[in-house]
């Protein structure tokens, strides 16, 4: 299935193309990939995070349909 | 009064409609989770705005580290930072509804502080606060807009800071960046400019604008 990720902040980093940015890139995974799947195959650090999947909140169980907009957010320290 | 309807366009009050603003924001109830740097100045310019009823919620005493950018006064160190708040937010405005909660939150007693209110601002400092409260209010409060904020230490350009919604209801205020455990320091103006946003973003939920 194809599903779109967008990294945001330092996280971007993590996409595989190495370009950085917030848009969304295009990956394909296989049926019942789940959100921590996904975090899983980019590496990303177990720190702090923010999860959506089609602009609804999400968590590392939920599974990917084909289609998803998957958007990763770690929210960073101060206030 | 629910602002739950107001992000899908119900509810909108005339920008020209300025006793309709007033009724609107008196009958508001915004939950304050964090009164630092963040939330003792979205506080002060919700009150400012008409905000009815404030619920503030910290664990914390003033300090005099603090006074550099969170609306506190010397006389004020020691004391609770929910009760300084409040009696500064009275001095503002004597007849506001404020529910001062001097605690710290955690994923079990988050909801039961928030739940009544129309729109959350979380407003602490550290990461991993600001996740859980995050992610707790979306998975167990959706109907409740909150709005958060991430990325507004150092010195860089404060037209950085901008309002987004993020998805469901989830507003997101910073530069996303910017991390106070980069060494990055916490400035009164880029702190306050934060702050405002989320004040803004709260206001334009209750009023049935909400950021698109």
């Amino acid at each position: 299935m194809d599903i779109s990720v967008a990294l945001f902040a330092y996280l971007s980093q993590y996409q595989p193309d190495g370009l950085g940015g917030r848009q969304p890139r295009a990956m394909r995974f296989a049926q019942d990939t789940s959100v921590g799947d996904v975090i899983g195959f980019l590496g990303l650090p177990n720190e702090p995070r923010v999860v959506f999947v089609n602009g609804r909140h999400a968590e590392d169980e939920s599974l990917l349909s084909d289609g998803d907009r998957l958007a990763i957010f770690p929210p960073v320290a101060g206030g | 009064m629910s602002a739950a309807g107001s992000p899908g366009g119900q509810d909108r009050i005339s920008p020209t409609d300025d006793a309709g603003v007033r009724a609107r924001l008196a009958a508001s109830h915004v939950a304050v989770v964090g009164c630092g740097g963040l939330g003792s100045n979205a506080a002060s310019m919700l009150v400012r705005s008409g905000v009815g009823e404030l619920t503030l919620i910290d664990f914390d005493v003033v300090e005099e580290s603090n006074l550099n950018r969170q609306l506190f006064f010397r006389d004020q160190l020691g004391r609770p930072k929910t009760e300084a708040l409040a009696e500064t937010l009275l001095r503002i405005t004597p007849d506001v509804r404020l529910n001062v909660r001097t605690l710290c939150v955690d994923a079990e007693n988050l909801l039961g502080l928030v739940g009544n209110a129309d729109v959350i601002i979380e407003s602490v400092d550290r990461a991993e606060a600001k996740a859980m409260i995050a992610n707790t209010v979306m998975r167990e409060l959706p109907q409740v807009p909150i709005v958060c904020a991430s990325g507004l230490a150092g010195f860089s350009s404060a037209n950085d800071i901008v309002t987004e919604f993020v998805g469901g209801s989830f507003y997101l205020v910073g530069d996303l960046t910017s991390d106070v455990r980069d060494s990055l320091p916490l400035l009164a103006s880029r702190v306050m400019v934060a702050a405002a946003h989320e004040a803004h973003a709260a206001i334009r939920i209750l009023l049935g604008h909400p950021e698109a």
